[in-house]
């Protein structure tokens, strides 16, 4: 086991941001932290490396307690934090230095470190550049780099996608994949369902400073109700087909709005078979037909009864 | 002690430009000016007024404090400046001709342009940059604190008042001698721009950057002091600069105890570096307001310590003896002159005390409030 949290409680003020949090994430995990803006996952994170004092709760790293002063384990963890964090004075290649210099003494053996993770954020062109002088997805590259670049066991990930171009944010998931492959276990946080999707080997949904489910995506899908969800392109639907849809068996809604229809069903085989069987009987004109299974969305929505994101 | 951290300090706080300015530039710049008014006074012979030409634009008309300052610093008999108000066009043909040293362009902000670099220049920029200094720590501080202003309105007055009174006043030596005592002294408070810039660097909470190295294996206390030693040593030799260049390049006689002037500075600097720690850390407002308090009381207290006008200083001794105390700026500038005029070390030796003791208030002060904030700092 690599991080342990048991009963965490953490309250800013009247504020409770941390609501009894149990999580575990085990050796080689990519373990995601999926939640809405001001859920509880920086918080979280912030808690875990004993950045914040809580009020209650017991966290172990590498099975041994984490405090302030626990440098042997802190020397194995690696952070890259939602804000990007780095020296302004400092070129991009000094930035790396200094902060793998906090964890690596031996000048050699940092200078090999470096170069493997400018390579690796793929910042070579920009050894030399002021972190004012980067765009973006650059900077964001470079907060990665600094935060990874002394190889650590547990790599902690604070939405580090954040306002970065799909293509730097692909790069940026690849290479966490990579990371991993490497033997690095990671905590990824985001409110991106696609990225957990992505990337994840577990998930942990909070809301509100509560886990509401853990598990891999497919049990997390299996936990609802819901089946697929159909949609239909079709320029006419009467009231009266709308409503025969809904008496269908297995369907658990049908809506039309703006020449769509959406029909969602339970969980079970044959839907989409019985929603085709019925267009085809009622010969309704289609353009389009497409099925999709559940998103980590419809969890959230099913168990909170709101949207992931608004 | 971590030496890869003190090294990158080093090198990141030598790339601050703006600190750099402000902590060693400002102080150089504000000498060679003191230094040409005091020694033309000195000389007996009328000051040569340095010739400006000032765009008389409607933004220019509206500014009703810049006329002021411009206006204090154009009259009497030893002014500082002569005036020309005209157009862009005129003013840009004045100085192709070399008619005038520079004009003065007020847009957003003042802008000045000049066509060379040289002493008198250098004295108009040094007027303006401390003119916008002062304006803008007030606007600050009256947009934060619009019921109190009457503190900081007052040193921005004074500023003003300086200009005129600089030039005429008389020039004994020890008179001129205190001028350059509390511009020192100044300058070491200045050094709290450092200070400030440690603290907000290891809060958690304020700075991005102190997470970063919370979370690494480095000792906190080990590191802040690493960095701190860092400022300290920039600070001091910033210092040491200004005292060489007091000495040998305007040739202010200090008197014969040049090793405690030094080490007076020295004092200084840890004092002015732990000034602007405290404030840094007490003030939960934003950098800017942070900054604006800094500069302010390092003014007002500059300016207590009589080094904008003399006789304010014997004043706030008889009147008010308390603040002559408690006025670090004060004490210190008091300390360097006692070096210079008395022969024994009773007085001096009570101000270090008093400054020394001030220091490590600030320290504790500091060093309280950051461990009392939620993250886990220190
Ligand atoms: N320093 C603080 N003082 C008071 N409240 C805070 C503080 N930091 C966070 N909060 C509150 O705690 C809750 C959780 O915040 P947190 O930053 O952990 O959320 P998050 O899931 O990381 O959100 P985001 O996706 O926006 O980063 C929010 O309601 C937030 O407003
Ligand atoms: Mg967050």
């Amino acid at each position: 086991m690599i991080v342990s949290v048991k009963n965490l409680v953490k309250r800013y003020d009247d504020l409770l941001a941390i609501d009894h949090l149990n999580l575990t994430v085990h050796d080689g995990e990519v373990f995601g932290l999926l939640g809405p803006n001001g859920s509880g996952k920086t918080t979280a994170i912030n808690c875990i490396l004993a950045l914040l004092e809580y009020d209650k709760g017991e966290i172990e790293i590498f099975g041994r307690p984490m405090k302030p002063e626990a440098y042997d384990i802190k020397r194995h963890i690696g952070v890259v934090m939602q804000n990007v964090a780095v020296y302004n004075e400092l070129t991009v290649e000094e930035n790396i230095n200094y902060f793998c210099g906090l964890y690596v003494a031996d000048k050699k053996l940092r200078q090999e470190l470096v170069r493997e993770a400018i390579e690796f954020v793929g910042l070579q062109e920009f050894t030399k550049y002021y972190p004012k002088k980067l765009s973006g997805g650059l900077l964001r590259r470079l907060n990665i780099a600094c935060g990874i670049a002394h190889k650590p066991k547990l790599i902690i990930l604070d939405e580090p996608t954040v306002a970065v171009d799909p293509q730097s944010r692909n790069k940026i998931l690849e290479g966490i994949l990579e990371l991993n492959q490497q033997g690095a276990t990671i905590i990824y946080t985001t409110h991106y369902m696609e990225e957990v999707e992505q990337i994840c080997s577990r998930i942990m949904i909070i809301d509100k400073g509560r886990s509401i489910a853990v598990g891999t995506k497919d049990e997390l899908k299996a936990m609802i109700t819901l089946g697929e969800k159909i949609t239909v392109e079709s320029q006419r639907i009467t009231a009266a087909q709308l409503s025969a849809l809904r008496r269908l068996p297995n369907i658990v809604s049908a809506e039309y709005k703006n020449r769509l229809l959406v029909i969602k069903s339970s969980k079970g085989s044959n839907n989409l078979e019985t929603v085709l069987e019925f267009i085809k009987q009622e010969k309704i004109q289609f353009g389009k037909i497409y099925s999709e299974l559940p998103t980590l969305n419809d969890v959230f929505l099913e168990i909170t009864g709101k949207q992931l994101r608004d | 002690m971590s030496l890869h951290i003190f090294g990158n300090r080093l090198k990141c706080l030598l790339r601050d430009k703006e600190n750099v300015f402000w902590t060693m530039l400002f102080p150089i710049l504000l000498a060679v000016f003191f230094n040409l008014a005091l020694s033309n006074v000195n000389a007996g012979e009328s000051f040569q007024a340095i010739k400006l030409a000032v765009v008389n634009n409607s933004s220019f008309h509206n500014d009703q404090a810049l006329q002021t300052a411009l206006d204090a610093a154009a009259a009497g008999e030893q002014k500082l400046f002569e005036l020309t108000l005209t157009s862009q066009e005129q003013a840009e043909q004045l100085l192709t001709e070399q008619k005038v040293s520079a004009y003065l362009l007020v847009d957003e902000e003042p802008v000045l342009v000049v066509s060379k670099t040289g002493i008198r220049e250098s004295i108009i920029k040094s007027f303006l940059d401390s003119y916008l200094q002062t304006t803008a720590a007030v606007n600050t501080i009256l947009q934060n604190n619009p019921n109190n202003p009457a503190l900081l309105f007052q040193s921005a007055g004074e500023r003003q008042n300086y200009l005129a009174e600089v030039t005429g006043s008389a020039a004994d030596p020890n008179n001129i001698l205190i001028f350059f005592y509390s511009l020192i002294a100044m300058s070491c408070f200045y050094g709290g721009f450092w200070g400030m810039r440690e603290v907000t660097d290891i809060q958690a909470d304020i700075s991005a950057l102190a997470a970063r190295i919370n979370i690494s294996p480095q000792h906190k206390l080990k590191a802040f002091l690493s960095s701190l030693t860092a400022s300290y040593l920039i600070h001091f030799s910033e210092l040491i600069l200004l005292l060489l260049f007091l000495r040998y390049v305007l040739q202010i006689d200090f008197g014969a105890k040049s090793g405690y002037v030094v080490l007076t500075t020295a004092l200084g600097s840890l004092a002015g570096i732990a000034y602007g720690a405290f404030i840094s850390a007490l003030v939960k407002k934003s950098e800017n307001m942070k900054v604006a308090i800094l500069i302010g009381t390092t003014m007002f207290g500059s300016f207590l310590a009589g080094m904008m006008i003399q006789d304010i200083k014997y004043l706030v001794s008889q009147k008010f003896p308390l603040l002559a105390y408690v006025n670090p700026i004060n004490l210190l500038t008091d300390a360097f002159y006692s070096l210079y005029y008395y022969d024994t070390f009773s007085r001096y030796f009570l101000n270090i005390t008093i400054l020394g003791g001030m220091t490590i208030a600030f320290c504790l002060g500091t060093y309280v409030i950051v461990r009392r904030r939620k993250y886990a700092s220190l």
